[in-house]
């Protein structure tokens, strides 16, 4: 019996470093970076006041007054890198809307309105109960599902960091074990005050533009943005005609039972997650061409994650680079796994491995390929893409070329 | 595929209600059809009077763990370890008897993680930088339950956190039914877990919704212990029942209502037990097409929200007789939609 693969069939993001994916892949590609100072709230009492904000963005360009009284920012950010997947899939109308199911990977959510909800009401001041109203990551997805009319599974994942990598894991699956033909999956999210907040707090922002295994580097550049995909089954994809741009090959997630903040030091946890990610592939480690760090620039992650690649590829590491697109697009938190997957499905179809950025020197305890000085030609049409997150929930995609058919590497 | 290529059976199952700790007190209620429900204290009411809600007061959290770890809790992860460690109890499974890689947790998580946020902010807003919490910030996440449970028995199996309206736990269970189909794990940890907070009364009444989704809201969590049959009758475990079918639905669409109802309910329309879970006209509607000879619901007897299903199922397997049928509903007021097929063991 041959297994269910699950094609990629549509891609849309709307982010900080780009609005639409022409401009995400030249963004990935030539590594231009959208780092920029903060503007959506204060934080000039913050030693970080940098991420990859969306830029002047003015909800009216693209929604009506009531809907952007109805939606939040991280909703607005949804429906719009949406529907820019859904359009490149031309799924409408080939399936039953019951067939078409949406899983969506959350972070703080609408938590950006919210908080000032709560700001008001502790001044005393009249709040407007409307910024209540998509505090809980689910809004997101309901709000997708009706806007377009997609009947089937509804669901969000709230793993922090790795939400939408699993949003997109766990929608393969949907598939795959029939209970769906077509997923619309990725994940939202929108800086907020309190992930700027907390995550200054915790002392793991960096002041400057993050710069992923470097010496000297202090954490994370957040970010803000959506991307999804729509996946199907490739034969059924197929036999509609529709356009493979990718294929979600595997995926693992699994818990490190370790921490809620700190990653499990000897990276034994990441290692198992990217080698049952390629099991559930099918693939042996020499198939793989270089990996999509989770890569956020904290001193702890990106030597955890470096010996975990140590493990999986053995002897073979120094030929896989281990790339972080952080730099370019923030840790968009709920958003970063799609995000992320996304950057690295149209860096395999470009056949390159993208530039890790901000390169301030080399850290002996980060002793791989980083590609830090230029992005690299790769004959190679398979990747990992890493999201690990608060409380150990790590999750590992194993994605694929448009041209693995044809016999990529 | 509704249903699975493998039997999967339920070996335990706890909970935390306002009921009391443990699903007894809950099956008392239920057998009495006495609500558990009590009055919202007078300064947390902010809209009107005659409201209810199903605070877990009698939980002690320093009844299942350190003092010291539990202040470094959040009220969901505390009922999440202490339920977790009752579900683990009643399988028959001491910590570590499982490999730590073959079993896994999938919760559903309402409004976990709120209280963290709104008290981590409200330091900000009341005193700049110098009134933020590190110690707060890690449990503003709303799959710190999940996780704080894995650390606290070791699973390093899959561990997901889902939100989905009224039913997250129904989300979870269906992950965790398919993680151990696809032979991810032997056993799964699944159910939900939701708090109840004055300042979520304070947010539902600002939204209208203490009269509607909001009345009658409870906390607490139920969690059933999930394997592979062969796994549960190779340890030696007892089944209190099998999951036989789940399928779910996003939206009822106009003028298609009846094609998503079809897909969604089995095709066997009367059980000897039903259980309904969750808000809205989605569960009158499903209701009114199934037969049951007794109706299990848990909402009006310790309070509903987004992720009691987790209780309301491990209510509806321990009282599955063998042989029994058994339905569980789910909705929520634009959807989703879970309907689950449970059968009471039947004796070798």
């Amino acid at each position: 019996m041959t297994a269910t693969r699950i094609v990629i069939t549509g891609m849309g993001v709307f982010c900080g470093a780009a609005q639409s994916i022409p401009d995400f892949r030249t963004a990935v590609l030539q590594g231009k970076s959208g780092v920029g100072p903060v503007d959506l709230f204060d934080v000039a009492d913050f030693p970080s006041k940098i991420a990859v904000q969306v830029k002047g963005y003015d909800p009216a360009a693209h929604f009506t007054r009531r809907q952007v009284t109805r939606l939040s920012r991280t909703d607005q950010f949804a429906l719009l890198a949406a529907q820019e997947a859904l359009t490149m899939s031309g799924l409408a109308g080939c399936y039953d809307p019951y067939d078409i199911g949406v899983c969506v990977g959350g972070g703080a959510a609408g938590m950006f309105q919210a908080e000032q909800w709560l700001a008001a009401d502790l001044r005393g001041e009249r709040s407007r109960p409307a910024q209540l109203r998509g505090v809980l990551p689910d809004k997101t997805c309901t709000e997708l599902a009706l806007a377009y009319r997609l009947a089937g599974y509804q669901g969000s994942i709230t793993t922090a960091c790795s939400s939408s990598a699993s949003a997109i894991g766990w929608g393969a699956d949907l598939i795959r074990s029939g209970r769906q033909k077509a997923m619309l999956c990725g994940g939202a999210d929108s800086l907020a005050l309190l992930t700027f907040a907390g995550f200054n707090s915790l002392k793991v922002m960096d002041p400057e533009p993050c710069a992923p295994f470097s010496l000297g580097r202090q954490g994370i550049t957040l970010g803000e943005g959506a991307a999804f995909v729509v996946l199907e089954e490739e034969q059924a994809a197929r036999a509609r005609g529709a356009d493979i741009i990718g294929y979600l090959l595997g995926y693992a997630l699994v818990g490190e039972a370790h921490h809620m903040t700190a990653p499990e030091p000897s990276g034994e946890s990441a290692a198992r997650v990217m080698t049952a990610a390629l099991a559930a592939a099918g693939l042996d480690t020499g198939r793989v061409g270089w990996v999509n760090a989770h890569g956020t620039g904290t001193p702890a992650n990106d030597v955890v994650e470096s010996n975990a690649m140590k493990q999986v590829f053995g002897e073979r590491v120094q030929q896989v680079p281990l790339v972080s697109t952080k730099p370019i697009t923030g840790h968009c938190l709920g958003a970063a796994g799609s995000v992320e997957a996304v950057a690295t499905l149209l860096a395999l179809n470009a056949k390159t491995i993208p530039r890790t950025l901000h390169f301030r020197g080399r850290d002996p305890e980060c002793d791989l390929d980083y590609c830090h000085d230029a992005s690299k030609p790769s004959d190679c049409s398979i990747a990992l893409s890493n999201s690990f997150a608060f409380g150990g929930n790590i999750t590992s995609l194993a994605l694929a070329a448009a041209d693995l058919q044809q016999g990529g590497a | 595929m509704d249903t699975f290529s493998c039997s999967i059976a339920i070996t335990g199952a706890s909970a935390i209600t306002v009921a009391g700790t443990g699903l007894e007190p809950l099956l008392a209620a239920l057998k009495e059809g006495r609500s558990c429900l009590q009055p919202v204290p007078e300064d947390m009411r902010a809209d009107g009077q005659g409201l209810l809600w199903g605070r877990a007061e009698q939980f002690k959290a320093a009844d299942f763990m350190p003092p010291l770890k539990a202040r470094k809790l959040d009220r969901c992860s505390q009922f999440a370890v202490a339920t977790t460690g009752q579900a683990l109890r009643e399988a028959g499974i001491d910590k570590g008897a499982i490999p730590a890689e073959r079993i896994g947790i999938a919760l559903g998580c309402g409004f976990g993680g709120i209280a963290n946020s709104a008290e981590f902010l409200t330091g900000y807003f009341k005193q700049g930088v110098a009134g933020l919490s590190p110690v707060l910030f890690p449990n503003t996440v709303a799959n710190a339950p999940a996780s704080n449970a894995s650390i606290e028995y070791g699973f390093k199996g899959p561990n997901i956190t889902f939100v989905q309206r009224f039913c997250s736990a129904e989300s979870a269970i269906l992950a965790a039914c398919r993680f151990i189909e696809e032979g991810r794990a032997d056993v799964m940890l699944a159910g939900g877990v939701d708090e109840l907070t004055s300042l979520m009364m304070k947010g539902f009444a600002a939204l209208g919704q203490v009269h509607s989704y909001a009345s009658g809201f409870g906390e607490g969590c139920g969690i059933l212990v999930l394997e592979r049959e062969e796994h549960a009758v190779a340890r030696g475990a007892a089944i209190k029942a099998r999951i036989g079918r789940i399928a779910t639905l996003g939206l009822l669409l106009p003028n298609a209502e009846q094609a998503g109802i079809d897909r969604l309910l089995p095709a066997q329309r009367s059980f000897d037990q039903v259980s309904f879970s969750g808000a809205g006209a989605g569960i009158d509607l499903l209701a009114g097409k199934i037969g049951a000879q007794t109706v299990l619901r848990t909402g009006q007897v310790v309070g509903q929200s987004l992720a009691m299903g987790g209780v309301a199922l491990g209510a509806l397997s321990r009282l599955l007789r063998p042989g029994q049928s058994g339905l569980h509903l789910a909705a929520s007021p634009e959807g989703p939609y879970f309907s689950f097929s449970l059968h009471g063991d039947t004796p070798a």
